[in-house]
């Protein structure tokens, strides 16, 4: 069952390479464009730390290091997962969802799968970079375990991003299509990029328990950086994304239901 | 193969006020009501029938067909295909299932053709010396060969229906749901496409539950048609059947030199003939109604000739076509006499 799905994941990738590869000029000037507006914003903290040493005591490169986790975690959903943005207006709206429907495959898996998205890859480049750059100037000495930790918690950053999108897209099913509503959200996934202890209260506990996007880049980033005070909240990171994803799935499922009930 | 007990799907529907101020309205306080779209629908198709299911737009068809793949759940009923419940397997239903729905295409859009089908290959998980052999007897059949290599979206409307075709058999399913198939077609393709339902059907045994406009479609492919009109089935049947009831009907359109008002039936014909109700836009229009087992067609010709001078006659033959539109008007005036006892 799981390697069926693999294969024919790999089989869709195939053909989405092909069709991007046809596409060059597309890709290039795709990547290139996110990989400007990852380093205009880095190019931003730059200048504010041209001014001031610390951020209410975070470091430059401190700051470097949850940028590059957020970069690279949100390039795994930018890759892979991006047509979940389409949901309402490219397949619910014009009647493209039914034709997932009468597939002998899962419905999420064909819908994510359709689609391969080049642009990401800008951001994935980015991302190492940064983090690569921000690496040797943390108090921390880099060995196999904590590379291994650093993957897994990208990985897991990655799919809270998923989740948190999967979540409000499937939100289509009812209102045919609620794009407005998944960019907000998603845009409150820019208060992860810095520390969230520069924030009111209110603001950390909502992006820590109701939308985690704090575990997309602070608290991974915070369990490298010694003293931060979130190195065991850190660890929640994985435990978060499998819990927002399951949560995600189900509401999906629930989604479906609504949709096949109504048909609209 | 398709089994349909007392079907039935409701739609809530917001209603709203006509207006930028109904429609702000609404955004506060909603009325919904209740529209059926498919009421106490039955039918019973046997494994390798070709049934034609018609209707005029909005009578339910697609409702219908949504609710047979499994896209749609039912409001009440039971719907069996090939013994799986279609809305609570759905997975499992699609695997025996093909389609076509007009003009949204199940390809894929950028690749091409050939590209699409080897991904159906894996998606249906058809075996590989299967595959060969079926998409070559259909790259004949439908003629593919230049069309394999091009990305869906380049191809014209009539490639893409052949190559859409093709995919919804590919996998061999045992019911094939052909949603208007032939929609805005030249008369070629039509005819191609025609044939290859016609091969599949008698090489495969597919079923095939086809909804279609054209009449020509029903006719040539069709043994039985089953008629639905506001969510009802009005006519279920063979075509034969419906012919050999309506078939003797005839209609007889006579343009008078003098205005039609003052028209009256002969009395020779009284008895047999019925003066149709006409359109106000010829005052010269008479169109008279009789079957052909009373009374031939040559004798109302000749009496109404030398009563009136007649400057132009048709004969309307008993084409399935118009005895489909007539029992559209049947239905509809039932309609009408509803809303007046009301």
């Amino acid at each position: 069952m799981l390697s069926r799905y693999i294969k024919l994941y790999y089989l869709f990738c195939k053909q989405n390479l092909k069709v991007m590869l046809e596409y060059r000029m597309d890709f290039l000037l795709g990547v290139l464009s996110v990989m400007l507006q990852q380093f205009a914003g880095i190019f931003f903290v730059k200048i504010v730390f041209d001014h001031i040493h610390a951020l209410n005591g975070w470091t430059f490169y401190e700051i470097l290091f949850i940028y590059g986790i957020a970069a690279t975690g949100r390039s795994i959903h930018h890759i892979f997962f991006d047509n979940l943005w389409t949901l309402g207006w490219q397949y619910i709206r014009p009647g493209k969802f039914d034709r997932l429907l009468i597939r002998p495959i899962n419905p999420l898996f064909h819908f994510i799968a359709d689609r391969l998205q080049q642009d990401g890859f800008g951001q994935l480049f980015i991302g190492i970079i940064v983090i690569g750059t921000a690496m040797p100037h943390l108090s921390i000495s880099w060995g196999v375990l904590e590379f291994f930790i650093l993957v897994v918690m990208i990985i897991a950053s990655g799919f809270i991003f998923v989740a948190i999108n999967l979540f409000f897209a499937t939100l289509s099913f009812w209102m045919v299509d609620s794009l407005p509503i998944v960019w907000t959200i998603f845009n409150l996934s820019d208060f992860a990029r810095y520390p969230l202890t520069i924030y009111h209260k209110g603001i950390r506990h909502f992006l820590t328990w109701i939308v985690p996007y704090g575990f997309t880049a602070f608290y991974p980033a915070a369990y490298f950086i010694e003293g931060s005070g979130f190195e065991r909240l850190a660890l929640l990171t994985p435990v978060v994304a499998i819990v927002s994803c399951i949560f995600a799935y189900w509401f999906w499922n629930r989604g479906l239901k609504a949709f096949t009930s109504t048909g609209s | 193969m398709i089994v349909v007990k007392n079907l039935e799907k409701h739609y809530k529907i917001a209603k709203r006020d006509p207006g930028l101020r109904g429609a702000i309205k609404s955004l506060f306080h909603r009325k919904f009501e209740t529209k059926k779209a498919v009421k106490k629908i039955n039918m019973h198709i046997n494994a390798g029938e070709m049934v034609g299911y018609i209707g005029a737009n909005g009578a339910g068809k697609s409702t219908t067909i949504k609710m047979l793949t499994g896209i749609l759940t039912p409001t009440s009923g039971e719907v069996k295909v090939n013994g799986i419940i279609p809305y609570e397997n759905r997975q499992q239903n699609a695997s025996h299932i093909g389609a076509v729905f007009g003009q949204r295409t199940q390809l894929f859009w950028d690749i091409p053709v050939r590209e699409s089908y080897e991904l159906l290959k894996h998606i249906y998980e058809i075996p590989q010396a299967q595959y060969e052999e079926t998409l070559k007897e259909f790259v004949d059949v439908l003629h593919l060969e230049p069309l394999l290599g091009i990305p869906v979206r380049q191809l014209s409307l009539g490639q893409k229906m052949r190559c859409e075709l093709a995919a919804a058999f590919l996998h061999r399913p045992k019911v094939v749901y052909l949603d208007e198939p032939t929609i805005g077609l030249d008369v070629a393709v039509k005819v191609r496409i025609r044939a290859f339902i016609k091969q599949m059907n008698a090489r495969y045994g597919t079923t095939v539950l086809l909804t279609t406009h054209d009449m020509q479609d029903i006719e040539e492919i069709c043994q039985r048609i089953i008629i639905i009109d506001d969510g009802s089935v009005i006519y279920d049947g063979s075509i034969q059947d419906i012919k050999s009831q309506f078939g003797d009907k005839r209609v007889i359109h006579f343009e008078l030199e003098d205005a039609a008002d003052s028209f009256v039936l002969p009395e020779e014909i009284r008895a047999l003939t019925e003066v149709l109700p006409t359109s106000d836009e010829d005052p010269h229009l008479v169109s008279l109604s009789f079957s052909n087992k009373h009374i031939s067609g040559a004798e109302v010709i000749h009496t109404m000739m030398n009563h009136y001078s007649v400057a132009d006659l048709t004969i309307a033959d008993a084409k399935i076509e118009t005895i489909v539109e007539e029992i559209y008007g049947r239905g509809m005036k039932k309609e009408v006499q509803h809303e007046e006892i009301r």
